[in-house]
């Protein structure tokens, strides 16, 4: 029996295939979901258990780990833990140095226990779902997380693919071509579809692994925090405030208004306030908005129109907010369907992939694709796509490539994965060397060959085709740095990352400063003429205090006085728009 | 192997996104090694098989054997220092818009970003004209077919490379330039 699992950023659910229907499984106390949150105390506390902890024990408790699978230090994820740019993330929890996979397996084993127990049998085999646009690091760390949890992986499946399936089994006419749209905790994804006799072949697919309900709740909170005039947290209150956030998010999804009671803070401060939907919905607006540009990207990718398109599906926790089924109604001008259950169709979907999978569901197949382009680093530094997005996994593609030196005796091979034409602007997977014997130009000969899996993880093949000697390359991802090699550059690192602090924030304000100042000028030289007196005058005083603020070296006074330049320059910006668009 | 055989579709230059579509599903949906009787190695040919297929200019190269143009179709050469120019300016406005840090920056933008997306548009149009041209030529090659010169085929395949990957670069531009707003 193959189980099927959402390992979700906020919430978790395994289900199984039983006599011919897709079933979720319950837990002792007949929930579902299954917070994604861990607790690291005398004992390891997964899900609700954890989630009673984390407000007493924020330091030991974990949540939203899927935003830190497969990320290196230095990736704007990371921010708030101190590292080593360039080295896996590590998370120092209950005394110890825990890897996100580790962290994840812990949530893998619960599910697998309700499974366990619901079923009365040992379930070893699992499909597990990631965002589509996932890439090859986070990919693999979460296979290993399933490894770790004692699960033989099956198969890596992409959510919004996963959902499709579960919809389109028994609701969609053949011949449709549909979108699904998934904003979930901490991932958003945007993939196309085109169904035909049982096959469901992804056209495109677009998204952003860093865009989730997490983020609204962040904004969300920060609101309540600005209106009752609060500026810093214990982490303890500020995870509080986060619940209290996510509450009123989903509360207001129904309701126009809801009170916020929030009593025995730091200081014995409390916070008591009424928040209603269309505030929220302002603070939320320009992230959800960042949706809208993957929508129109996969649409381009797969070559259609939004009339084209026959269904729009919503799938995740986060699109039961009404601001963004208005938007998804805006972008594909038509209203997004409802029938499916946003917590459970991903879930469902892993199900359906692993009864096909074990051959108990016929005359159906999911063709997948590559969310993200693969390729080598060029003389040049430029990227060479060998396999480009949107190709159907799994694919395999080569290259040959000569020495374009005399006398050369080696190739530096490094594989990239995205979009950018630089290959420094790419995630590098890894790089390798393959030796030859020197020879004159053009004469040494190496074949690459790229193959991607059904779980779209890669696999490298150099070849020399001259001493036939042959290299396969596995991918080396973030976890395969050996332990104390990380410890070796935690320590190192963690001195250092916070006397630098004051001054890092000094020079990103710095800078802001130096790009205003000269727009300030450029724009009065432009419209200065249309201006009243007064506010001229007005921006330059605050210009001039921006000045005065620089040679202080204050940092905070330096971001006062840009917060003021930025007020006071409002409507010069207002109609430098507005004259452009006449 | 060849590509319109593994796919059951007829050897010819004419062939629809559909038809191709549909014949790829078919195969995929049979081959692929989720399914009982599927083969990795087959489905993976079938995906490069209809990479080839559904490209119109690798379609007429597949068709037209060995061999090339060797000389830049004439229209290529005339559009390509507009769009050369367009796609300079996109990289260059759009850069310099994402990296602005206040709204006073971006605001003093929005001039030049303007006549960039009227510049767009009409780069966008003159290369879709000339795609037009392109399909009909497409049409004739294939009433004629098998009966065609190798040449004028690699001509015409060499013309829907620059096309298609000219549009494909402006629409680019022009989706990142809806972003900035």
């Amino acid at each position: 029996m193959i189980a099927g699992i959402d390992l979700g950023t906020t919430n978790s659910l395994i289900g199984v295939y039983e006599s011919g229907f897709p079933t979720l499984l319950a837990d002792s106390n007949g929930k579902r979901l299954l917070p994604s949150v861990v607790f690291y105390g005398n004992e390891i506390l997964v899900g609700h258990e954890a989630c009673r902890m984390q407000a007493l024990h924020p330091e030991e408790t974990i949540s939203s780990v899927k935003r830190l699978i497969g990320r290196r230090f230095g990736d704007p994820e990371t921010k708030d833990i101190a590292g080593t740019p360039g080295s896996p993330v590590t998370l120092a929890l209950g005394g110890q140095n825990r890897t996100p996979e580790e962290i994840s397996s812990e949530i893998l084993k619960r599910l697998k226990a309700i499974a366990e127990n619901r079923l009365g049998t040992g379930i070893t085999r699992a499909v597990i779902t990631v965002p589509a646009y996932f890439n090859d690091a986070q990919r693999a760390a979460t296979k290993r997380a399933g490894e770790l949890a004692g699960f033989t992986v099956e198969r890596i499946v992409s959510e919004p693919t996963a959902a499709a399936l579960a919809y389109g089994l028994d609701k969609l006419q053949d011949q449709s071509k549909i979108a699904v749209y998934d904003l979930g905790g901490g991932t958003f994804d945007l993939s196309i579809l085109q169904l035909d006799n049982g096959v469901f072949q992804v056209l495109s697919t677009h998204g952003d692994t860093r865009l989730g309900g997490d983020d609204l709740d962040r904004a969300i909170g920060k609101l309540i925090s600005s209106k009752a005039i609060l500026d810093s947290f214990s982490s303890s209150d500020g995870i509080r405030l986060h619940e209290a956030a996510r509450t009123a998010k989903e509360t207001l999804s129904s309701e126009e208004q809801t009170n916020i009671l929030l009593p025995f803070l730091k200081d014995g401060e409390s916070i008591e306030m009424t928040l209603t939907r269309s505030e929220i919905e302002e603070v939320c607006a320009p992230i959800i908005r960042r949706t809208r540009t993957h929508c129109l990207h996969a649409l381009e990718d797969a070559g259609l129109k939004p009339g084209d398109l026959d269904q729009i599906i919503l799938v995740g926790g986060s699109t039961r907010m009404p601001l963004v089924r208005e938007l998804v109604t805006e972008i594909f001008g038509k209203e997004p369907n409802l029938s499916q259950h946003p917590d459970e169709a991903v879930a469902l979907g892993a199900v359906l992939q692993g009864a096909i999978l074990e051959g108990s569901l016929h005359h159906v197949a999911l063709l997948d694709v590559t969310p993200l382009s693969l390729g080598l680093e060029t003389f040049g530094g430029l990227m060479n796509v060998i396999i480009p997005r949107n190709t159907t996994i799994p694919a395999k593609a080569g290259e040959m490539f000569t020495n374009a030196v005399a006398g050369q005796s080696g190739m530096k091979i490094t594989v990239l994965q995205g979009e950018r034409e630089l290959a420094d602007d790419n995630w590098t997977l890894g790089s390798f060397e393959i030796p030859f014997p020197p020879s004159p130009k053009g004469a040494a000969r190496v074949g690459v060959q790229f193959s991607i899996d059904a779980d779209g993880i890669l696999q490298v093949l150099a070849r020399d085709t001259a001493t036939g000697s042959e290299k396969i390359v596995e991918i080396k991802s973030a976890v395969e740095v050996s332990d104390e090699a990380v410890e070796a550059m935690l320590s190192d690192s963690l001195e250092h990352a916070f006397e630098d602090m004051d001054a890092r924030i000094f020079t990103e304000a710095r800078l802001k400063a130096e790009e205003m100042l000269p727009a300030v000028e450029a724009a009065l030289s432009q419209l200065g003429g249309e201006l009243g007196a007064g506010e001229v005058i007005l921006i330059r005083e605050q210009a001039a205090q921006v000045t005065a603020a620089l040679e202080s070296r204050e940092t905070a006074r330096l971001k006062i006085a840009l917060a003021n330049l930025d007020t006071a320059t409002q409507s010069l910006a207002t109609r430098l728009i507005e004259k452009a668009m006449h | 192997m060849d590509p319109f055989s593994l796919l059951g579709l007829p050897r010819r230059p004419l062939l629809s996104e559909e038809e191709i579509g549909t014949a790829y599903r078919k195969l995929a949906g049979e081959l692929h090694p989720d399914q009982e009787g599927g083969d990795a190695a087959a489905f993976r040919k079938l995906g490069a098989a209809s990479a080839i297929v559904r490209d119109p200019a690798r379609r007429l190269r597949e068709l037209a054997g060995t061999g090339s143009s060797n000389s830049l179709p004439s229209q290529a050469a005339v559009l390509f220092p507009q769009i050369a120019a367009v796609l300079q300016q996109a990289d260059t406005l759009i850069e310099k818009h994402s990296v602005a840090s206040n709204a006073l920056s971006k605001a003093l933008l929005s001039a030049p970003l303007k006549s960039l997306s009227v510049d767009l548009r009409a780069s966008l149009l003159a290369v879709g004209t000339w795609r037009n041209s392109l399909e009909k030529e497409l049409i004739r090659l294939d009433a004629a077919w098998p009966g065609v010169d190798q040449d004028a085929m690699h001509l015409v395949a060499d013309s829907f490379a620059y096309a298609t990957r000219w549009e494909r670069e402006l629409k680019e531009r022009e989706l990142a330039l809806a972003c900035t707003k």
